[in-house]
């Protein structure tokens, strides 16, 4: 008895589709309704950001890493000061790297609220994403607050930061994270718990650890497999190895370890840990000169550096090669997207049509940062 | 079979903790409400309270605005730019005099002596990508996003549009003739033969 098989079927998901987070085409061989194989198809919102950066000086770098991780552009620029602080070897000073942090952590939530809500809206879920991006408002307003920018900002310059916090920062900060604390539980109770959710979404895509080693995924995703994996634990850069925060991992709370739902449980547990950051940032924080350690011409020595830093989507690494001029010889960034968009063949194979879409809203892609 | 039940009655408990969420903010929706009906009301802007002391903060990043008459035509704000969107042109000219045919003054209000005649400060905010780049190393604080702090200089604007692309090319520098821009050209030409 041989296997019943239908013809295959090719169908094309995107470029413009809803779910696809971006214009990324998904070519899906499909058997019926359960998908044989995934092809990805990139390069739609390709906007050549390394060999711009090949051709601008190092300053100028900046904000076109604004763009690459559009939801988190704070991680993406801290991502690139940190690897050319250590490349010029400037020791910037107290009140820049907490600053640094802060921004960082409310970047960071603001990008899982993003990412959390429009998983929702993926398996039909409406209200969440409102309160989600209620909440988003607000992290943006303070950001907008400080640095005038809401999306790209162009706030951490290498050595420095372009604006010193307001004077009611700590005010508003505080303020914000009192009014959000116990929005993550009304968060849970209209998503997280409910029934239809977790049926859609436990036990769907699962991604175990060796799978997702293998592939090279990093960050939320990995760490929702049960990999203890957090570059700011593991390699603490800047002042993480100061604050006192947990890594949150998958624990099969619903379904199988590594399912969607886990991937979606540990994005909503690294926004308390995000929490936690910004409280003990902000009582710890010092004053001091944010223009002090600001080099006034950035011409680093000849040589490479590679450097990686935790964005929300996972590993963010920068090379950087300089010949000693004002101009990168090179400028690599290693995408956490990438890789996380690069597992979704393996783990969605046997899965139907609407699960695709669900595994694919789970990874919390960017295609900003795919194309780059 | 009694599975079958206990996910009835979870999905209906589930489904009930939610809409009593929805349900409360729709019965508070006088104190929850966040949206604005836009034309009409507007966000605060950051302007308002900033709550800086320094005068030369400008956090909002709405418009480039040029005062023509500070513009010493350095170009460091055109190096600055990444996406290349301002020109400048110069035409040199006596250090520090006034060319009233072109009503070109010799002195920034800074006190600054300008060597050259700015016969083209273009910016193409359809380029702009709003970096605030090219506001830091202006010596003379002439190029800055208006608004905040400059609301003086220029009142706020972050809502222009223009019909045609081609608009959105601002041209800051005074407009000379053919004829005025020869002979700002001349002097240097004589100077040289």
């Amino acid at each position: 008895m041989g296997v019943i098989q239908g013809d295959q079927m090719v169908l094309n998901i995107g470029p413009q589709h809803p779910s696809t987070h971006g214009v990324l085409r998904l070519e899906v061989m499909t058997d019926g309704e359960i998908v044989s194989k995934i092809t990805p198809h990139l390069g739609y919102l390709h906007r050549c950001f390394e060999k711009h950066s090949e051709n601008v000086t190092y300053e100028q770098v900046i904000p076109y890493t604004d763009r690459c991780d559009y939801l988190a552009s704070m991680n993406s620029n801290f991502g690139y000061v940190v690897a050319m602080e250590e490349l010029m070897d400037i020791k910037v000073c107290e009140r820049v790297e907490y600053v640094r942090v802060i921004m960082a952590e409310l970047n960071r939530i603001a990008s899982h609220l993003l990412g959390v809500g429009a998983y929702g809206l993926d398996v039909g879920a409406f209200t969440p994403f409102v309160h989600m991006l209620r909440d988003r408002e607000r992290i943006l307003d303070i950001f907008e607050y400080t640095c005038g920018a809401r999306l790209l900002y162009n706030y951490m310059w290498v050595g420095g930061v372009s604006h010193d916090l307001p004077k009611d920062f700590k005010k508003i900060c505080f303020k914000f994270l009192d009014y959000f604390e116990p929005k993550i539980d009304e968060y849970n109770q209209l998503l997280t718990y409910n029934k239809i959710f977790v049926e859609r979404t436990a036990d769907v895509g699962v991604l175990p650890a060796d799978v997702a080693i293998s592939y090279g995924v990093s960050g939320t995703n990995l760490r929702a497999s049960g990999v203890k994996w957090d570059v700011r634990k593991e390699e603490p850069y800047s002042i993480y190895d100061r604050f006192d925060f947990d890594i949150p991992i998958g624990e099969a709370k619903f379904g199988t370890l590594g399912d969607c739902f886990d991937r979606y449980w540990v994005r909503i547990l690294e926004m308390k840990e995000s929490i936690k950051i910004v409280r003990q940032a902000l009582k710890e924080i010092p004053e001091g000169d944010i223009f002090e350690t600001m080099p006034k011409k950035i011409r680093p020595p000849k040589g490479s550096i590679y450097r990686r830093t935790e964005s929300p989507r996972g590993d963010l690494g920068y090379y950087i090669e300089s010949d000693g001029s004002p101009v990168p010889t090179r400028v690599k960034m290693r995408s956490p997207a990438f890789t996380a968009l690069s597992c979704l063949d393996e783990i969605s194979q046997g899965w139907m049509m609407s699960d695709v879409l669900c595994i694919l809203g789970s990874l919390d892609i960017v295609l900003g940062e795919i194309d780059r | 079979m009694s599975k079958y039940f206990t996910n009835i009655y979870d999905t209906v408990n589930t489904l009930w903790t939610g809409m009593r969420i929805t349900f409360r903010h729709m019965m508070n929706i006088k104190k929850d409400n966040v949206t604005l009906q836009y034309p009409e009301e507007r966000w605060p802007r950051p302007e308002r309270d900033i709550g800086f002391e320094l005068e030369d903060y400008n956090v909002i990043r709405t418009r480039l605005h040029v005062d023509i008459d500070d513009c010493i035509g350095c170009f460091r704000c055109e190096k600055a730019c990444p996406v290349d969107c301002i020109k400048i042109d110069t035409i040199k000219a006596g250090r520090g005099e006034d060319i009233p045919e072109v009503a070109h003054t010799g002195e920034t209000s800074n006190g600054t002596k300008k060597g050259f005649v700015v016969s083209r400060f273009t910016i193409d905010m359809s380029e702009c990508c709003y970096c605030n780049l090219c506001t830091y190393p202006c010596p003379e604080e002439c190029i800055f996003m208006v608004g905040g702090p400059h609301s003086s200089k220029h009142p706020i604007d972050y809502e222009f549009s223009e019909v045609d692309r081609n608009d959105l090319i601002y041209q800051f520098a005074k407009k000379l003739t053919p004829k005025q821009r020869n002979d700002l050209q001349q002097p240097k030409e004589k100077a040289k033969a």
